[in-house]
């Protein structure tokens, strides 16, 4: 639990506590850095897979899609309780990705990425032309969840605390994993499959273990969107979405749980910036990426050691 | 028989035409996948740009024919400097950071392409008009002449890989390229070398096409899918396998849409795909054991 445990990181979250306080943040500001957590906090989910079991999955954008799915279908039925949204998406993308991951995790490599993106795929098709959850419209105008009795997370600043608040528990409960034993022997799976199963290790339980604990954290993340979004729609689980996903992790650095963070919020306000400016920033994004593939592998975090700072705490 | 005519034979017809061109397509991509183990997310990019390049040649010159030797040529060119920049120095790291660099040049050249021509669903007219008799029906021109030359240069690639010298270099490398370099070959221009041709291929692809389907700056991403899916069916790095992939893709398409709205064909062709994958990874040709 020690080895879990991070001074810096209470004082980083703390700091976000305070950052509603600063003078200039208007209802749009903690929008955005609503959405700077939210995709951090999912970033740092997939971190899990990418960076310690070296899984890269190119379908998280359906686990995400789905947890704003379940939780919106059920918000439109007029069931406004928090509780049940988040209680129905961790079922729902609990179903979903027991089946993927059962699947996927029993092939390796390029097969496994691609095993995740069909899926996703037919994930997507279903709900693009199910009338039943609003087609390519998706399902929109829906009210704001309602925490405890009429309480409702209806105003930026709730939704700001309610993932600063997930982004915390999730932080610390990726932090205990990774430097559990759970989490080394995923280490060890990334680096050499082979003999972590001569070693007499499950694999693919181990595999399907974390690839469940991501897809999980990735709905929660899900679940929380339409709170602020008041919508959700296919858009949010087409598969460059998912590749979006892994740019944020690759931007942050892989296997550092942190990195992915930043990487998330890094991506999320650089579009924001970039699209205020002019509207080829996708153009800005790949070209950001192919420089960090190219010359710093190690992401953002990498910096520090260029600097010559002190080694980021990376895998166990 | 009235019912052959009329609906199943223009249904497999199409599938034909649209398996031949899928086929340029996949071929493209594993090549490049043999040679470089990168799965090329950008493919459907250059599938995309060759289209475009397409609409500028004919926009200029008023000629299908002139944008068909011009179109290729130049997204070749721009596989090749995409090849040296980019992917070079990839070459000892590992091929994850490959796939994850062509997702972002894929991005850039999709919003290039919008940039430059712009969102809308734009057309290449026809070279040629008019339909033929054809078995007791009728069947577009066009379609026939686009079946026709993608066969031929699915032969043409059949010669090249088999009967001349750089033909079988690409496949030597493709096999062993640490043993093809100790033999005095300079390699990395056979990879980029390869990488142009990849591209023009799909640049070709795209440009047949055109006359056929919309043009839009999003027209690879739904491409590429399938393109994948053909690959892995046929065995990644199996060039027969990926053409033969090409056609049992096009005609269960063009076949399934008889019986079922589109986006059920689309899930039962990745239901396909994931079978394929958990029972037999390899796919139709594919060596076993390749990064599975």
């Amino acid at each position: 639990m020690s080895r879990a445990f991070s001074w810096r990181a209470v004082l980083v979250w703390a700091l976000l506590a305070a950052l509603p306080a600063l003078p200039f943040m208007s209802k749009f500001y903690l929008l955005l850095a609503f959405d700077a957590l939210l995709f951090g906090t999912i970033a740092m989910a997939l971190d899990l897979l990418m960076g310690y079991t070296g899984l890269v999955s190119f379908g998280h954008a359906a686990f995400f899609g789905l947890g704003a799915y379940a939780s919106a279908a059920l918000l439109e039925r007029g069931i406004l309780s928090f509780w049940a949204c988040l209680l129905f998406a961790l079922l729902v993308v609990g179903l979903y990705a027991l089946v993927v991951s059962f699947f996927s995790t029993a092939r390796r490599g390029i097969y496994f990425a691609l095993l995740t993106l069909i899926f996703a795929e037919v994930v997507y098709t279903f709900f693009r032309y199910t009338q039943t959850f609003g087609g390519s419209d998706g399902i929109q105008g829906v009210a704001a969840p309602r925490l405890v009795g009429d309480f409702a997370i209806d105003t930026p600043l709730r939704n700001y605390y309610l993932v600063l608040v997930y982004l915390g528990l999730a932080y610390l409960a990726c932090r205990v994993l990774v430097t559990s034993h759970f989490g080394r022997v995923l280490v060890a799976i990334r680096e050499n499959e082979d003999r972590a199963r001569f070693l007499g290790y499950n694999v693919q339980r181990y595999k399907m273990a974390v690839c469940m604990i991501s897809a999980l954290l990735t709905g929660v993340g899900g679940a929380l969107y339409p709170g602020r979004s008041a919508f959700a729609t296919p858009d949010l689980m087409l598969w460059t979405v998912s590749g979006e996903f892994i740019i944020m992790v690759m931007i942050g650095g892989l296997g550092t749980l942190a990195g992915p963070v930043v990487g998330g919020a890094f991506f999320v306000l650089l579009q924001e910036k970039v699209s205020s400016y002019v509207d080829w920033y996708f153009i800005v994004i790949g070209l950001v990426l192919i420089f960090i593939v190219l010359f710093m592998p190690k992401g953002l975090l990498g910096i520090r050691e260029l600097l010559g700072g002190r080694r980021w705490r990376t895998t166990a | 028989m009235d019912y052959l005519v009329a609906v199943l034979l223009p249904q497999l017809l199409h599938g034909l035409v649209f398996g031949a061109a899928l086929g340029l397509l996949a071929l493209g991509l594993t090549v490049i996948f043999g040679l470089l183990g990168v799965m090329n997310f950008a493919h459907g990019e250059l599938y995309m740009l060759g289209a475009y390049a397409g609409i500028t040649v004919v926009g200029v010159t008023h000629s299908f024919w002139a944008a068909l030797l011009v179109g290729p040529l130049a997204v070749g060119a721009i596989g090749a400097l995409t090849e040296v920049t980019t992917l070079r120095p990839l070459y000892r790291r590992e091929p994850l950071y490959g796939l994850i660099l062509t997702f972002g040049l894929a991005l850039v050249f999709r919003e290039g392409a919008r940039q430059i021509w712009g969102g809308d669903m734009r057309r290449i007219v026809p070279p040629f008009t008019g339909s033929t008799p054809l078995l007791g029906m009728t069947y577009p021109n066009y379609r026939l002449f686009l079946l026709a030359a993608s066969s031929v240069l699915l032969l043409a690639i059949w010669l090249f890989f088999t009967q001349t010298r750089a033909g079988i270099l690409v496949r030597a490398a493709v096999q062993d390229a640490e043993m093809l370099d100790g033999l005095g070959v300079n390699v990395p221009r056979v990879f980029t070398l390869t990488f142009a041709g990849s591209a023009a291929l799909a640049a070709l692809a795209g440009l047949l096409l055109a006359p056929v389907f919309t043009v839009y700056p999003q027209m690879g991403v739904e491409m590429i899918l399938l393109a994948f899916i053909v690959v892995i069916l046929g065995g990644m790095g199996s060039m027969g396998g990926s053409v033969v992939a090409a056609f049992v893709i096009g005609l269960a398409q063009s076949l399934l849409t008889l019986w079922m709205n589109p986006q059920r064909v689309a899930i039962a062709i990745f239901a396909i795909m994931i079978v394929v994958l958990i029972v037999r990874p390899r796919g139709f040709f594919g060596r076993e054991g390749v990064l599975e």
